[in-house]
């Protein structure tokens, strides 16, 4: 029933109108707010069952034993103190941090070059665009197999190269398969694999620029180095805030080219967190103490991004 | 005594634009080269592919690779299920993604804010962290062995709505007012206002769901263990371990698993750089 | 029959809240502009009527039924919005006929009027044309045609003309108020334009913080300002403010300007002084009650003199816009443009002070309306 209310009316509105309403407030409001769930539901479920509900779950498991069939047992702390004792984890740790310093930065520095030379205007400019994003999209298995081909310390055509260059056998380095180099190659991988995605987005902050911006400089008199100085640099802030902050939050999560190319080795030179979370888990089946490396690994990227917010918000 | 009016000379010859092309031949030649070396080595003998000085165009081309590798494993059968995983779990992605980003965006209703900040706390959040609770809940439900599993992990991401409701903000409400005034429900308005807008968006979303779920090995490598639910990344794995010498055939394989993503990438690339700066994925 | 009343509508966001408790009889087929300040509630009180808003409380009107909860396309209204809100993937034709399609009329009648309002507006030739093509005067057309089409009970636009050039602004104003007379429907208006206001409007609401301060035809706006708020919002250049003292004389009221003392017109009834005798008040003088000399048709008993020292002049073309001092009080007076003065010159100009208006300098209210309800 729509509920009448009558309204005494006014001595200037005609009096021979008693307004009704057709609906009321809440019928309203309940109708909005169904239309508003029914666009989230379908997304929404999926997303709480699979994924908020699993990181909940992990997120108790890090203060639990549990091998995955046996009854689930409480552990308070003790995952947290099997952290100390762990020298795995502590070369994981530190993996991974080395792996980030060289990583955030050269493939920051790499990705602006290219974007910055690949938004002149430049013949085939497009292709070449295709070019250096290609290996971003590319099946990580298979360029995984053809670097460690290409890689090969005995017959692959880069120590081939080298070694006709005139380098030493006996200096040719090993990559993959030396304690030193196996994390050179791996961080040469993941630049050359993800510079082309950052590139692109620096490319969209660089069309976000106003030309005008370049055209002031010029009649300024400004060289094409003092223009990336003093416009594209400051102009790109956000951009790169942007792109320092998913490149962390990728150094931090890296597994997949390293499960790939050197399984964490030779020994634990290779050896990064979330690898050490897959041993524990699909290995060793301790998942509460592979959760606990897991609880530790996020608080770590959050603490990174937070930190890296609050930088950016000094500076402006 | 009659002025000279002189013609100022042009701008000198521009050696930045020769530096400029050097540099980026030379980069496109790095990125390039491993699958160049790809494609000539899918086309070698064995023992041909590591000859050196390397020849880049195989003189006795071997196409014979392209056709054993169909037989060696069952590369069609992989080619059919990530194929089949890939379609659907883009097609689901793309519907609930812009579905549940367009209320997000336009409409207003109680607890907003709050759902929205449980899907960007979960952007950050590595999959390995959570993998371990996800597979033994979905070993629990009884998923694991089926490609449900896998539609399910990949389908509801945070980050297609992420995308989609930046890119839906950047549409101005009055043509949602404007559209309500009309007459059109909000569905008709998701579907006949937002949706045409937002080729930018979809297509780079399409990209990015296309290019992970074709690619992804460890989500297949952990919840499919018979072989005929394998997925092509496992094929090319399965190869490398069963035929470890036949590297021309691993190539060949690898080629076939590149191409699909090649056709996709190329197909919508043109909206792909529009679609990266309207989508806030620039920061 | 389309009659909208507000009564005590108000909208609030969180704490803050924009609209009071605004009250407003808008008859059928009147054409109401709101005017006032950036930020003073005009669009969110025009969103409400449309639906596009809710009502935090109180109740609007439409017809016969409160429509509070209404949605908007239940309303019988249409819209047009200040940036035209086009849908961008649609042809002209598309975009004209949408609101038609969608409420299932047939073909032939969606064609009909979508080639007759588009006959009207004189944008035929445009109509296989995507917005994208369109220059900012033709969008405008457009989306007039589109909120025609469907010949609403109501029409509501958002300061449709604010980003046109001023000469095809001044071609609109007289397209819409023909438009008004041809389609019999209520027009509510916003503008932050006077002369939009002045011109095209029934009736103008001046609304500041959102509170309405005044509702009256646009000549009665001008002449009798409610208050110092009204007085000086309407009207450019803006009216002169000065402090002056109230007297009794043998001749009646006048009023005390630092010395020199200036008759009032009859219009101020001694009802209306009496009670400030003796005290400040606010003296407000339009720019056109300042002259160089006095005529016959001038009534001298209303004049007076007062002397000022020219700061600069702004020569407008048919007239100057003189800004000099009057006993420290920036003036503006509206002058022939063949008066000559240079900077610190001394003039001496005659003021008509039946044009004179007077305000409580503590309530800003006009002392002719009374005391505050
Ligand atoms: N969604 C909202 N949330 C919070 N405050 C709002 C919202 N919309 C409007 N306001 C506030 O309400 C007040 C009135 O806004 P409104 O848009 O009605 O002003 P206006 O009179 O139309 O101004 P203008 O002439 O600049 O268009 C402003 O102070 C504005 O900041
Ligand atoms: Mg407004």
């Amino acid at each position: 029933m729509t509920a009448a209310r009558a309204v005494a009316p006014k001595t200037t509105a005609p009096k021979s109108i008693v307004p009704k309403t057709a609906v009321t407030k809440r019928q309203r409001k309940r109708r909005e707010m169904l239309v508003a769930y029914s666009f989230i539901a379908p997304n929404f479920i999926g997303f709480a069952v699979f994924t908020l509900g699993p990181i909940l779950f992990a997120f108790a498991l890090a203060f639990m034993h549990w091998d995955g069939s046996n009854p689930i047992e409480f552990a308070g702390l003790e995952n947290f103190w099997k952290l100390f004792e762990d020298r795995a984890f502590k070369s994981a740790f530190w993996n991974t941090i080395v792996y980030t310093i060289f990583v955030v930065p050269l493939t920051l520095v790499c990705s602006l070059g290219l974007a910055i030379l690949l938004n002149q205007k430049i013949f085939g400019r497009n292709f070449f665009r295709t070019i250096a994003f290609f290996p971003y999209v590319a099946s990580l298995v298979a360029v995984a197999v053809v670097w460690n081909m290409l890689f090969n310390p005995d017959f692959g055509p880069v120590n081939m190269a080298l070694y006709n260059m005139g380098i030493d056998p006996s200096d040719l380095p090993g990559w993959a398969a030396d304690r030193d180099w196996a994390m050179v190659t791996i961080i040469m991988f993941s630049i050359w694999k993800s510079m082309g995605y950052f590139m692109v987005i620096y490319l969209a902050g660089l069309q976000g620029i106003s030309a005008e911006l370049y055209e002031a400089a010029d009649i300024d008199g400004a060289n094409s180095w003092q223009k990336f100085w003093r416009i594209t640099l400051p102009q790109l802030g956000p951009t790169t805030f942007f792109v320092s902050v998913m490149l962390t939050i990728q150094s931090f999560k890296v597994f997949d080219q390293i499960f790939l190319i050197t399984q964490g080795g030779p020994g634990t030179s290779t050896l990064v967190l979330v690898y050490h979370i897959y041993n524990e888990a699909f290995i060793s089946w301790d998942l509460g103490y592979s959760s606990m490396v897991a609880l530790v690994l996020f608080v770590l990227v959050l603490t990174i991004t937070i930190v890296q917010f609050r930088l950016t918000e000094e500076r402006d | 005594m009659t002025v000279t009016i002189k013609r100022a000379p042009k701008a000198r010859f521009n050696w930045g634009k020769i530096a400029t092309y050097v540099i980026v031949i030379l980069v496109s030649l790095t990125m390039l080269a491993p699958f160049v070396w790809m494609l000539s080595a899918s086309l070698k003998l064995n023992r041909d592919v590591f000859a050196f000085p390397i020849e880049w165009i195989p003189s006795e081309p071997r196409w014979r690779n392209y056709v054993d590798i169909w037989s060696k494993i069952p590369l069609g059968l992989f080619v059919y299920n990530t194929a089949k995983l890939t379609v659907i779990v883009t097609v689901l992605q793309l519907l609930t993604s812009s579905f549940a980003a367009y209320a997000f965006a336009k409409l207003r209703f109680p607890y907003r804010n709050a759902l929205f900040l449980a899907y960007i706390a979960t952007i950050a959040m590595p999959w390995q962290v959570y993998m371990v609770p996800q597979f033994l809940m979905m070993r629990e439900f009884g998923l694991n062995n089926t490609h449900l599993a896998l539609i399910c992990l990949q389908a509801f991401t945070a980050f297609g709505v992420f995308l989609m409701r930046q890119f839906y903000m950047s549409i101005p409400d009055e043509l949602c007012e404007a559209a309500r005034i009309d007459g059109m429900s909000e569905y008709g308005i998701w579907r006949r206002i937002m949706l045409p807008l937002s080729m930018p968006a979809l297509s780079t979303l399409t990209i990015f769901t296309f290019v992970n779920t074709w690619n992804d090995f460890l989500g297949p490598l952990i919840y499919l263990t018979r072989t005929e639910l394998k997925t092509i990344q496992i094929g090319i794995r399965m190869f490398i371990s069963q035929y470890s010498a036949e590297y021309g055939l691993i190539m060949a394989a690898s080629v076939v698993a590149l191409i699909p993503v090649l056709i996709v990438f190329l197909a919508l690339q043109r909206f792909f750089v529009e679609g990266i700066a309207s989508t806030g994925l620039k920061g | 029959m389309a009659a909208i009343s507000l009564r005590k509508l108000r909208k609030t966001f969180g704490e803050l809240t924009v609209v009071h408790d605004i009250d407003l009889e808008i008859a059928d087929k009147e054409f109401i502009i709101l005017v006032g300040p950036s930020g003073c509630g005009k669009s969110t009180t025009l969103r409400m009527i449309a639906g596009l808003e809710d009502v935090s409380s109180g109740d609007l009107i439409i017809g016969d039924l409160i429509v509070n909860d209404v949605a908007a396309k239940d309303r019988d209204i249409a819209m047009v919005f200040q940036n035209y809100a086009l849908y961008p993937h649609m042809t002209v034709y598309k975009n004209m006929a949408f609101g038609l399609e969608l409420r299932r009329a047939p073909r032939d009648e969606v064609d009909r009027k979508v080639r007759e309002a588009a006959e009207i507006l004189d944008i035929t030739y445009l109509l296989n044309r995507k917005p994208k093509a369109l220059s900012g005067g033709q969008r405008q057309r457009v989306a007039l045609g589109r909120a025609m089409v469907r010949s609403p009970e109501v029409f509501l636009l958002d300061e449709p003309l604010s980003n046109l050039d001023a000469k095809l602004r001044a071609t609109m104003r007289a397209e819409i108020t023909k438009l008004h007379r041809s389609l019999n429907a209520t027009f509510i208006y916003v503008t932050h334009d006077q002369v939009e206001a002045m011109t095209m409007a029934d009736r103008i609401v001046v609304m500041q913080d959102g509170h309405i301060q005044q509702v009256a035809k646009p000549q009665d706006l001008y002449d009798n300002p409610v208050n110092l708020f009204v007085a000086s919002f309407i009207g450019a250049p803006q009216m002169n403010f000065y402090p002056v003292t109230i007297r009794e004389t043998d001749a009646g009221f006048a009023v005390d300007f630092g010395g020199t003392l200036l008759p009032l017109p009859p219009r101020l009834t001694p009802e209306n002084l009496a009670p400030y005798e003796g005290q400040e008040v606010t003296l407000g003088l339009r720019p056109e009650a300042f002259f160089e000399r006095m005529t016959s048709e001038h009534d001298p008993d209303m004049f007076a003199q007062l002397d000022g020292v020219v700061d600069y002049a702004e020569p407008m073309g048919p007239e100057i816009h003189l800004n000099f001092a009057v006993q420290g009080h920036s003036t503006t007076a509206r002058l022939s443009p063949r008066f000559a003065a240079r900077p610190g010159d001394t003039v001496t100009l005659h003021v008509d002070m039946s044009m004179a208006h007077l305000f409580d300098p503590k309530s800003e209210r006009s002392l002719m309306a009374g005391p505050a309800a």
